[in-house]
């Protein structure tokens, strides 16, 4: 019970379990970093470990996705509650974008919408937690899915992605890992935060894998169509024949406007097993008492997915290509920092610290806090993720931005290397 | 818009099906498939108010030649006469332009927005509050939700007042916080029954909730009754939790008193809102405001809690956080003024047409809110024997849907809503009397006394 000054006692308190799961998560990480910073350093911070670029101008959306939701704000047809799962015209809408290139039209009863995808994991999170439950989660891994999976009380047991296979999932842990009480397999792809995109055959052998574990597959494509390299994207939902598929997304990536808080989630269920399982209902109780996207968003959302022209995506897409090269090449001239597969998709990239060739650092934390201090350069400790001695760089910043960051970085490299010997 | 478009933008809810989950399937190739639904939505669905809501639409039909007239649950925003304020439509407009509202915020929301809402708050209070003390929340009910998190602990129970509104319990359910009941008592102006509050709790009672202005009931609780609620939870050491998001829907006599006008005497959190005040439930934006002098929500970590939830929630979008300063500076007290008379006008109207009907009878005029609350005299009816029979077959009969008491915790009284436009009220007043006279017991003979009717 908590106590307070005067000596009266109250009978409420925190919750142990939210405290749990939320340590150490980016946002903690990042505030750490920030706090290292040298106030008394003129230069600017550039910042290299978050993930949002909609600040910058190479990365500011598009003026006719801006308008039409001021057309829905005005048209005052939007200021109601939504129903559960979205409008009927923003469902439709979604289920036909995500259908885009698909043999099989999804069904918008099948699409429910949510606040960005943040909550497309909370719901599910909430949804999947079963008491004894646990589920398949990638290390490195987006921690968002880690806290939420924890603060469910779900148990979390990670496989690796493997470096030295273009990040592929280890499909033999997959398997030694599942147990009668695994629920679901998280795969993100393209991914966060290794960078790479999974081929058509890898995709295939983690739905038939799945499968056999009698698991459904997470499918977490928020940066779908934020590939900029020699891999095609190919959705999961593809194969939901095989397996089934709770496919989740949102426009936040591709429309760079995070802070507009529009997702979904679809469930893609060929042969009902989500339904016969009860987790479809039981994921309509969660939605039914959550809250909704704004509903005046909702009312733009067709324009959004159908008017916007290609020119906005392949500008963005292109300052992207030009900031993943220069950083794969600006990471190869530097000795302590191996970059083992060129980023293709997303915003960031993963970086393997050479330790043994740096003075005084014993490892990422220490590294990226001297980094804040010394150079103004935030760049995220691989620990964050799941890899400790890793680092995970932010490419999706101007372009000069990055160039500048990286000059930076090679700097520290530099100063914090081992002397060679005197012959 | 026609009447029908109107009534089309109204959420309707989903299908509740009385499926249990199960934990495992077998497909056809012999896989077991191993995932589920956790059980504790289930349990939580049951005692929203969508169900019954759905239950009753059903019962409308086609063959009855009557428009459906929805006044069992509420959403005044999709009538034109209820439309936002000029000036909160600017705010969020400026803001989408300026391309400032595009990135993620931090979990408790962005300065700027929580300084406006200290701001808002602090015009009424004594002790004022801080931007620190403000977390954003997205929407009003996703409030209650973080801060049933945050407080839910092994046996801890909460205080809900009855009738009530139930995503309190709904959320209480799904957090696993036990619901312990009080009354509201309806000759007393819906005063809550203290004597009733204190013989409730016990040692694991974390919380109370008031709900003020009250939803249902429509009063406005007097100053001395808060100092007295105030007074009763501190010796309880429990804190309250006060919803006031009927802050600017009040159309009576009775000032609106803050309940964090008592914080130096008990914690108070409050919750608000601009989704009733502005009439924009869809613009999803709320918050938490810790009303806390002495620190106790610090040193109990309560406060700890809320910040961390907020970290792993949804937020609300960085639009309407942006364009929130504007929103709350620039109001034309005129458009609440507009709004309320309104509803002053509903309600005076309702309880006019009332008189001619005397099974249903309206005790205490609501002063705030969009509801009005209205008790059955079942023993003047004939076949009718209780709300929820009453209210199916006013559906059935009249295409009319009221919200049975029953659903609120509330037996045999019935709540029309009045956030509506004033010609579906005469309507709907209309169809009841229709429906009443035919279901009135007949005198017997001369010979009957004629008070028995």
């Amino acid at each position: 019970m908590g106590e307070t000054r005067g000596g009266k006692r109250w009978n409420f308190g925190a919750n142990e379990v939210v405290e749990l799961s939320c340590s150490q998560n980016v946002r903690y990480f990042l505030n750490l970093l920030a706090d290292n910073l040298d106030r008394s350093d003129s230069r600017p911070v550039i910042p290299l470990g978050h993930g949002d670029p909609s600040p910058f101008p190479s990365y500011r959306t598009d003026p006719s996705a801006v308008e039409a939701v001021c057309d829905a704000l005005r048209s005052a047809q939007f200021n109601h509650y939504s129903t559960t799962s979205g409008l009927p015209i923003a469902r439709k809408a979604v289920a036909e974008y995500l259908s885009r290139g698909l043999t099989y039209q999804i069904c918008p009863n099948d699409v429910h919408l949510t606040a960005g995808c943040h909550h497309a994991i909370d719901v599910l999170m909430s949804t999947l937690a079963v008491p004894g439950a646990n589920i398949l989660l990638p290390r490195p891994s987006y921690p968002m899915y880690d806290s939420r999976a924890a603060f469910s009380q779900l148990e979390i047991r990670r496989y690796d992605l493997l470096p030295e296979n273009g990040w592929e999932v280890d499909l033999d842990a997959v398997e030694a890992l599942a147990d009668e009480k695994t629920a679901a397999i998280l795969v993100i792809n393209p991914c966060n935060p290794c960078g790479n995109v999974f081929s058509r055959q890898h995709l295939q052998k983690i739905a038939e894998t799945a499968s056999k574990l009698g698991v459904l597959v997470i499918a977490d494509e928020v940066y779908k169509d934020i590939t900029f390299g020699e891999t095609p994207f190919v959705s999961m939902a593809e194969f939901a024949d095989i397996v089934p598929v709770m496919l989740l997304g949102s426009i936040s990536k591709r429309w760079c406007v995070p802070g507009w808080r529009f997702g979904w989630m679809a469930t893609l269920d060929p042969h009902n097993i989500m339904k016969d399982s009860g987790l479809v209902h039981s994921l309509a109780n969660v939605l039914n008492m959550s809250t909704d996207p704004t509903t005046f968003i909702q009312g733009a959302i067709p324009d959004i997915l159908e008017k916007t022209k290609e020119e906005f995506f392949s500008s963005v897409l292109e300052t992207l290509r030009e900031c993943s090269e220069s950083c794969y090449e600006e990471i190869k001239k530097i000795p302590c920092i191996t970059c083992p597969y060129k980023p293709e998709a997303s915003m960031f990239t993963m970086v393997k610290l050479e330790l043994s060739v740096l003075e005084d650092i014993k490892d990422d934390l220490e590294f990226c806090c001297k980094l804040a201090k010394e150079e103004s350069l935030i760049i995220l400790p691989g620990r964050s993720v799941g890899l400790k001695n890793w680092l995970r760089i932010t490419f999706a910043v101007e372009p000069e931005l990055l160039k500048d960051g990286l000059s930076r970085l090679n700097k520290f490299a530099q100063r914090h290397s081992k002397k060679k010997q005197q012959p | 818009m026609s009447e029908e478009e109107a009534h089309a933008n109204l959420a309707v809810p989903a299908f509740r099906t009385e499926k249990v989950a199960k934990t495992q399937t077998q497909n056809g190739h012999g896989t077991v498939w191993r995932f589920g639904g956790a059980d504790k939505a289930a349990k939580a669905a049951t005692v929203t108010l969508r169900g019954v809501i759905y239950m009753l639409f059903d019962n409308c039909s086609k063959d009855v030649k009557k428009t459906i007239l929805p006044l069992g649950h509420g959403d005044p925003s999709v009538y034109p006469c209820f439309r936002t304020c000029i000036e909160a439509e600017d705010a969020v407009v400026n803001v989408l332009r300026s391309g400032k509202s595009n990135s993620y915020c931090p979990g408790a929301g962005i300065l700027p927005a929580r300084r406006a809402v200290a701001d808002y708050l602090n015009r009424d209070l004594p002790n004022k509050l801080t931007p620190d003390d403000i977390f954003l929340t997205a929407g009003c009910n996703q409030g209650i939700e973080l801060v049933f998190e945050s407080l839910a602990r092994p046996n801890a129970n909460i205080l809900l007042p009855r009738p009530g509104f139930p995503h309190y319990d709904a959320r209480a359910v799904y957090s696993g916080l036990e619901i312990r009941k009080f009354d509201l008592l309806p000759d007393r102006e819906w005063e809550i029954d203290l004597e009733g509050v204190e013989a409730v709790a016990d040692e694991n009672t974390v919380a109370i909730v008031v709900i003020n202005p009250n939803n249902p009931c429509g009063n406005v609780y007097s100053h001395d009754h808060l100092h007295k609620v105030a007074e009763t939870a501190r010796k309880l050491g429990i804190m309250v939790i006060t919803d006031e998001v009927y802050d600017q829907t009040i159309f009576g006599d009775n000032p609106f008193v803050p309940m964090a006008k008592f914080a130096s005497i008990v914690p108070v959190l409050t919750l608000g809102g601009i989704s009733k005040g502005w009439v924009v439930p869809g613009w999803k934006i709320g918050w938490i405001a810790l009303n806390d002098p002495e620190g106790v929500f610090e040193s109990t970590k309560v406060v700890q809690s809320i910040k961390q939830s907020l970290d792993i929630t949804p937020d609300p979008s960085t639009i309407i956080q942006a364009a929130l300063p504007e929103i709350l500076e620039k109001v034309d007290k005129n458009f609440f003024a507009k709004k309320n008379k309104i509803l002053k006008h509903n309600v005076d109207l309702v309880c006019d047409r009332l008189k001619d009907i005397p099974c249903v009878v309206c005790p205490k005029k609501p002063e705030s809110c969009t509801y009005l609350l209205t008790k059955l005299e079942l023993s003047l009816l004939d076949d009718i024997k209780d709300d929820i029979d009453f209210c199916v077959k006013l559906a059935r009969e009249e295409n009319l849907v009221f919200l049975p008491g029953e659903a609120l915790g509330l037996k045999n009284w019935m709540r029309i809503t009045i956030g509506v436009e004033a010609h579906m009220l005469e309507d709907a007043l209309e169809r009841l009397k229709g429906f009443c006279t035919r279901h009135t017991k007949k005198t017997v003979t001369e010979t009957e006394s004629p008070s028995s009717v």
